[in-house]
């Protein structure tokens, strides 16, 4: 990954490159930003490279662009160039076929004291602290979103760097949507009131997604005023109602935004239902497809309608 | 405070304005009655009804919402109703996989000529939120704040 | 008068928060769920987590995220108008670490000035008696010791709380804690304890990180406000919010009428220098209209106009904004960078 990012700054084919660099904490990557072949050997590639780098081609769509990505990662970029958020060829995609990311959190809650090391051995993650040393399975602490993962190829890539994975054989799509439809309808509700009801209004969900990037976000507006500032469990629940249902046709099941909340509110069951319905009712995927325009900005005369009067 | 005995349902109606509200004007030139429990917003087209319009009805209180538009094909603006029920299904099949009943939020054809079917179903939401009950979920509640009933004057 | 500190058995801490709570509103860690806990009202069905370094912390109590400042109601034709900012009965916050105790003192210089004070703030602050929880196992991420505090800093609090293993030891501090010492739970001290506590006290003080270069930052920073660092630094930072919210020194805020049906409220909740809505002037201007001008203005403010107002550093060093950042930026590499900066003199 490395050569190639020297090369595409050697060439000045980009201005800039953004992929991962080592975290100041163990456990943890930290988006890196460089400009020149030299700081191409501060990139790094490991299970802790979990945001969703596409996020940061709205700060800098004035400049060519080299950004590293995985499967999901990929698809956010191109479905945000079907919404015209770029040019065409000012993207240049570095693909990482994606081992899928390990939660730090769950990786915490397993160890016996704070995690002063940790490091990578194959598919083993050691980690180190006061008076105790364990080695974990990997596969054991992915994030939710990874796990239910079908894409972990970035197919759109210009440039792919390592060999491409197996797609994982999952028996279903959506597990957690599935999962959660299981229960009854009163304690779905409950457990949606209840997980929101910690919620901080941070916004950390909504800027760590790609494809939250509106001038005004609804939460903003006075006028109309759709909720207040404050904490009220019923605008905290429209918030998060509206904030998922704005990804409809556009949520790559990236997962950035459950990892990016500090009060660990799980979010990826929403956006899966979601993008399970879109799946059923329209036969799309978003980010799959460059040509075909998000299922919300068009419409099939065929369209089903059982449910309406 | 509701008294459940005398509790009657508030049901907001979207109406597309070309169709749906013409048909319940018909309904009511024609004296079709129909229960009385709708507050009507017209719109221009169905497709015009923002999911946020159904939210901050419920969060107010709402105990149902209707949409009601043109029949797929005779929409005023052409393809408004078509966007329009994109929208609905995704939105509503969302709110009913979050735990809000189903059944609260519901949608219909109703063309300008139909008061007959205009009162046939307002008749059947009214019924259907009967049964349901008061809406409880996302309701704001101005006691949240633990803000204390005004001490007496 | 100095008292010798008193001990807690950990078994009496339940009969002893449930005596507390016959006169006193209980505030305290409460897990919202595992590895999330905030520092709020107990109600009788919350779990008190005190061994948690609580994501919102002591700010909370003083300086609520949302509060209603006044309230109005229509009556007939007149209305009449209720304000809300009395306490009604005293409350007793338990298990508030040092930094954020240190972080009051921040807030103190802000709400209650010389010439305006807040009164919701004010009130809330006479009536509550702080029981402080010394940290005896800081976190790597801890840089309380580099910020002029460190894990058993004893100022701002009433009593200090120091676990021992199967009880604490209490040390009373001022006079308002001194109230406490006729508690039937609070037994005599052995000598032993007030040694082992001292113990705990010198290992935890080696643990946190001393040497964040914060010396001379402000006016290291006098000289930077045009400085090149600032374009590179804000670069991954994604404008979040999260730091200012769990930070215990920010305390930006917005006032928000609220209408309800037949009165309404005025509401104070927290807002945050790094969403661009605040500082966004209605002729649409917006004199911090990038990433860079916001997190240039987070760190100024902390590092450099604080100081020159109040002459204290608006950072006590608690560590949650480098836990909780999604993208971590780290503060304490921020501090280093600035300090590194050429073309600009350090004292």
């Amino acid at each position: 990954m490395r050569e190639k990012a020297e090369e595409l700054l050697a060439k000045k084919a980009v201005d800039l490159i953004i992929g991962f660099g080592e975290g100041s904490l163990p456990l943890r990557a930290t988006p890196l930003f460089i400009r020149t072949p030299e700081e191409a050997d501060q990139l790094i590639w490991n299970s802790f490279c979990d945001n969703n780098l596409a996020t940061y081609l709205h700060k800098f769509n004035r400049f060519k662009i080299g950004i590293v990505v995985k499967g999901c990662d990929a698809r956010s970029v191109t479905a945000l160039a079907l919404e015209k958020r770029f040019q065409p060829d000012q993207v240049v995609l570095i693909g990482v076929p994606c081992q899928r990311m390990v939660d730090r959190r769950k990786v915490k809650k397993a160890a016996k004291g704070e995690i002063l090391r940790s490091r990578e051995e194959g598919e083993l993650i050691i980690i180190e602290g006061d008076g105790f040393k364990s080695s974990l399975k990997r596969d054991d602490f992915l994030y939710t979103s990874c796990k239910a993962c079908l894409h972990r190829n970035p197919v759109q890539a210009n440039i792919l760097v390592g060999e491409p994975v197996q797609e994982s054989g999952l028996a279903e799509a959506y597990p957690d949507a599935r999962e959660f439809e299981n229960m009854a309808p009163e304690e779905r509700w409950r457990f949606f009131e209840k997980e929101t009801r910690r919620c901080i209004r941070c916004y950390a969900c909504r800027e760590a997604c790609p494809m939250c990037y509106c001038a005004e976000c609804f939460v903003d507006s006075s006028i109309p005023k759709w909720i207040e500032k404050g904490l009220s469990p019923s605008d905290l629940q429209f918030y998060h109602v509206v904030r998922a249902y704005h990804q409809t046709g556009r949520c790559t099941a990236c997962g950035a935004c459950e990892r990016a909340c500090p009060m660990e509110i799980p979010l990826v069951y929403l956006t899966q239902k979601l993008n399970q319905e879109v799946s059923e009712l329209f036969d799309f995927e978003a980010g799959a497809d460059s040509k075909r325009l998000p299922p919300l900005s068009t419409y099939d005369v065929e369209d089903k309608q059982e449910f309406i009067k | 405070m509701e008294n459940t005995k005398s509790w009657e349902p508030k049901i907001l109606a979207f109406l597309c304005n070309w169709c749906s509200y013409a048909g319940a004007d018909l309904a009511g030139t024609s004296r079709n009655q129909y229960p009385p429990n709708i507050r009507v917003i017209r719109v221009p087209c169905s497709g015009r009804v923002n999911p946020l319009f159904i939210l901050k009805a419920l969060q107010g209180g709402i105990d149902g919402v209707l949409v009601s538009g043109c029949h797929p094909g005779d929409c005023h603006y052409l393809t408004g109703n078509y966007i329009g029920r994109r929208k609905s299904a995704t939105f509503k099949r969302f709110l009913e996989y979050l735990g809000i009943e189903e059944g609260r939020v519901q949608f219909s054809w109703v063309s300008a000529a139909e008061g007959v079917k205009f009162s046939q179903v307002i008749t059947e939401v009214t019924n259907d939120i009967r049964k349901l009950g008061p809406a409880k979920r996302l309701v704001k509640k101005s006691e949240e704040l633990g803000v204390r009933s005004f001490p007496d004057p | 008068m100095k008292l010798n500190p008193a001990r807690l058995s950990k078994k009496d801490l339940a009969p002893f928060l449930k005596g507390l709570a016959k006169d006193y509103d209980l505030y305290a860690p409460v897990r919202l769920t595992d590895g999330v806990s905030v520092l709020k009202k107990v109600e009788p069905s919350d779990e008190i987590d005190l061994g948690s370094n609580p994501q919102k912390g002591l700010k909370e109590v003083f300086f609520p995220q949302w509060e209603v400042m006044f309230q109005y109601e229509a009556v007939e034709r007149r209305s009449r108008v209720a304000s809300m900012e009395a306490v009604p009965r005293e409350r007793v916050v338990l298990g508030a670490r040092p930094c954020d105790i240190q972080a009051i003192s921040i807030l103190d210089d802000v709400f209650v000035g010389k010439e305006f004070t807040d009164t919701y703030y004010l009130q809330k602050r006479q009536k509550t008696t702080v029981i402080g929880l010394a940290c005896h196992e800081p976190c790597s991420t801890c840089f309380c010791s580099s910020m002029g505090g460190g894990p058993f800093h004893r100022e701002g609090s009433d009593l200090l709380l120091i676990d021992l293993g199967d009880a604490y030891l209490v040390e009373f501090l001022t006079e308002k804690g001194k109230a406490f010492r006729k508690n039937e739970f609070l037994k005599k001290a052995t000598a032993k304890e007030m040694a082992l506590a001292k113990e705990i006290e010198g290992q935890a003080s080696k643990k946190t990180n001393a040497s964040v270069p914060v010396g001379g930052i402000d006016k290291k920073l006098d000289q930077m406000l045009e400085s090149p660092l600032w374009n590179r630094i804000h670069e991954k930072c994604i404008g979040c919010g999260a730091c200012t919210l769990l930070c215990p020194t920010c305390h930006c805020f917005d006032i928000a009428d609220e209408a309800l049906d037949k009165g309404g409220r005025r509401v104070r909740n927290w807002d945050s220098c790094l969403f661009p809505l605040y500082s966004l002037e209605t002729s649409g201007h917006n004199p911090r209209p990038s990433g860079r001008e916001r997190t240039r203005q987070r760190l100024m403010h902390k590092f450099n106009y604080f100081p020159k107002n109040f002459k204290k550093i608006a950072c006590v060093g608690c560590g949650r904004c480098i836990l909780y950042c999604p993208v971590n930026f780290d503060i304490r590499h921020a501090i280093e960078m600035i300090q590194k900066e050429e073309g600009a003199t350090a004292l």
